[in-house]
């Protein structure tokens, strides 16, 4: 079941839950915020093709700080699509960024993995992301695919080119990749485009969203930027997403986070549409609390839920897709606290109606992936999505005549009613025990963590993703050659 | 609705308490210069300056005021944040207030042989430019009585090393935020080893952990600012 349709709340008898916790009026006022740190402070650009890129724009530059004029922006949110469709890995359409839909899939560059065999916590491996992989395609509920590694088993400097040549070819699902820089980046787009067929197959119906990030406050290094005019050159979507500490990198005060935040990603909305008018965008704004203990970045935490609404509200409010974040932790197992961080986040991720809302499996403050928190995430997206569908109202889900029929103290279980509609209205747990607990404890009193991990494993030893033809893999092997070769130079 | 009021203002309002009751209960270091180490510890800025200046009319001797009242109050709020009893934003107040005592004994300092406890070069690695982290360190460095030489961010391998040689340091600090910069740490401490220099070195940052250093043959590693500094008094020796 996935979270569509939301917009017929307004015009059918469709209720589904939504929440949203900023007026217009709010939104208008904290992007006016953004807008005047633009034109009163400004950003440092450390590229140069960006820096021309403003100037000739019409942007008040100064060395390497640009401060940008509001009508810019204006234009750019006016060019840049308001919605993007991603497809598979077949190029067939299927996650619609428009609307409440809210989809998720894990996040990049955990160092640290937990062994899906021993459950040790190691380094990061190439088998990590092929068994990521593995595991959100058979997911019903994850529904893109992102590396939940940094591995350390290959090339160092390739650790990225590594992980889309593993994932490409162990899901069908739509991916998103991060990169070190802008020629691992183009490795990566070469490889979707191989897949693709061509360049423009690939632009068309897009399977990858490509990620870069500022560095907060205000700063734009020259990795993040050329690697960000990449995707617009190619028209590949992308994530510019600063990843606030608040109180560090940011005000501690939420308002002020999340305009510096919108500040900052609304400079790389500009520069994509500077370089190639009507590139697709993703808005963003991450960012949660510093731990004034441990100068830690908490995800675990009810400002990081806020700073993700509030930053929902605002992208809504400008009309762009939007990222979010769920189904992470700061515990070091997937443990009771993963497993309350994970339920919060992802109700109130799809509540106020993200478009892609990554980070699912991370664990030990985003350091470790787990397989284990994907998989119990999984789950609680679909108990939550459940939720999120509603109801219906219509003559057939009022049933009168069911209940006439029935009369009083009858029941409803022998109906043809229930049976035609119990599957598609109730949902059907796969990791919940709600059996007695005989039952229960003859099947060994297994608890949640310990089912998580069986299917782990299960899925591991039974799940066959659907493969690349053989001369892809060749072409794509061909790429990663390429790049082993112009790193060793 | 008014007892979550009063428990968020309780909240908002208990660091700040916090501190001062702490202060009034907690057992404070005797020292000879009491006013100018209890004022960095209250991290006010105006009372320290207040009290340094006292002292210096009352005729004691500039290096007292320093290593007695200043730095040795740094040492204590360094032990206190590691002891989880102070924290971030607080800890820089108590610097900021220790660095307008320092400003007030400069003009005296000069003609004292003031010999700082070793001396540091400090950046963000290549591609690295997050640099809060950074800054606290080489604030607690300073404030430790060490001669710190911010390089800044996204500092190149040889700008470390060359740096290092002019300055004739002892120990090169770098610091990462992002996983995928802390390769860069690596690179410096080869660099050293191969330019056959003994520059000792010192990595911290968020995804940093001690087995990262030992990996990449770093000489030390510290998980907070107060470590680095007993860190890098430890390596001076």
């Amino acid at each position: 079941m996935s979270i569509q349709s939301i917009e017929s709340n307004y015009c059918g008898g469709h209720q589904t839950a939504q929440f949203k916790l900023l007026s217009e009026q709010q939104c208008e006022k904290i992007v006016g915020a953004a807008l005047e740190i633009l034109e009163r402070t400004g950003v440092d650009i450390n590229c140069e093709e960006a820096l021309s890129l403003l100037k000739k724009a019409g942007c008040y530059v100064d060395g390497k700080r640009v401060r940008i004029p509001s009508h810019l922006i204006k234009w750019a949110l006016n060019t840049a699509p308001s919605r993007i469709v991603l497809a598979n890995r077949k190029g067939e359409r299927k996650l619609f960024l428009e609307g409440h839909n809210s989809y998720f899939g894990a996040g990049p560059t955990c160092p640290n993995f937990i062994d899906a065999e021993t459950g040790e916590r190691r380094k990061a491996r190439k088998q990590d992301v092929v068994n990521t992989a593995i595991v959100a395609d058979k997911l019903p509920n994850i529904d893109f695919v992102m590396s939940l590694s940094m591995i350390s088993d290959q090339t160092p400097e390739l650790a990225d080119v590594h992980e889309i040549h593993a994932m490409l070819q162990n899901t069908t699902k739509p991916l998103a990749g991060w990169a070190f820089n802008a020629e691992g980046m183009q490795d990566i787009i070469d490889m979707c485009t191989v897949v693709a067929g061509s360049l423009e197959e690939l632009q068309r119906n897009p399977f990858i969203v490509l990620y870069s990030e500022p560095t907060s406050p205000l700063t734009h290094s020259e990795q993040a930027l050329k690697k960000l005019l990449l995707t617009a050159e190619n028209r590949i979507p992308v994530v510019y997403s600063p990843g606030m500490i608040i109180g560090g990198t940011a005000p501690v005060t939420l308002a002020g986070a999340v305009a510096v935040g919108v500040a900052d990603n609304l400079t790389g909305l500009l520069l994509t549409q500077l370089k190639s008018e009507g590139a697709p965008f993703i808005g963003a704004t991450q960012g949660g609390p510093m731990d004034m203990a441990t100068m830690q970045h908490c995800y675990g935490s009810p400002e990081c839920l806020l700073q993700q609404t509030i930053s929902t509200d605002i992208y809504r409010y400008l009309k762009l897709p939007i990222w979010g974040t769920a189904g992470v932790t700061d515990s070091k197992v997937v443990d009771q606290q993963a497993a309350i961080d994970a339920s919060i986040q992802i109700l109130v991720g799809a509540l106020s109606g993200a478009h892609l809302i990554h980070d699912v499996g991370f664990i030990d403050l985003g350091m470790t992936g787990s397989l284990e928190q994907m998989v119990m995430c999984d789950e609680i997206i679909g108990y939550v999505r459940r939720f999120i569908y509603g109801l219906e109202i219509s003559d057939e889900t009022l049933a009168l005549d069911v209940v006439d029929q029935v009369g009083p103290g009858g029941n409803f279980l022998g109906t043809k009613h229930t049976f035609k509609n119990f599957k598609e209205r109730v949902w059907k747990p796969s990791l919940f025990d709600r059996r007695s607990y005989d039952q229960w404890a003859a099947d060994g009193c297994k608890t949640m963590g310990q089912r998580v991990h069986e299917k782990v494993k299960q899925i591991l030893n039974e799940h066959k993703p659907e493969p690349l033809p053989e001369d892809v893999v060749k072409q794509l092997d061909a790429i990663v050659e390429r790049a082993e070769t112009r790193v060793k130079k | 609705m008014t007892n979550v009021k009063d428990s968020l203002a309780g909240q908002l309002t208990r660091s700040g308490r916090k501190i001062k009751n702490m202060e009034k209960k907690g057992a404070r270091k005797k020292v000879s210069v009491q006013q100018v180490y209890n004022a960095v510890l209250e991290m006010d800025d105006e009372l320290v300056v207040k009290a340094v200046k006292a002292e210096i009319d009352n005729g004691t001797d500039p290096s007292v005021i320093l290593n007695e009242g200043l730095i040795s109050a740094m040492d204590e709020i360094g032990k206190r944040f590691s002891e989880g009893t102070v924290f971030v934003p607080e800890m820089m107040m108590a610097a900021e207030a220790m660095k307008a005592g320092v400003a007030e004994l400069k003009p005296l300092m000069q003609d004292i042989d003031t010999k700082s406890s070793g001396t540091i070069v400090i950046g963000t690695v290549k591609d690295d430019l997050h640099d809060i982290g950074k800054n606290l360190v080489a604030m607690m460095l300073e404030s430790g009585g060490f001669n710190v030489i911010d390089l800044g961010v996204d500092v190149e391998t040889e700008k470390f090393l060359e740096a290092a040689k002019d300055n004739n340091a002892d120990i090169i600090c770098m610091s990462a935020l992002l996983t995928t910069t802390m390769p860069a740490m690596k690179e410096v401490v080869e660099a050293i080893k191969e330019a056959g220099l003994d520059f000792k070195t010192m990595v911290g940052g968020a995804p940093v952990t001690q087995e990262f250093a030992d990996q990449i043959g770093a000489t030390g590693y510290s998980a907070d600012a107060p470590g680095a500094v007993e860190k890098a008094r430890e390596l001076i020796g």
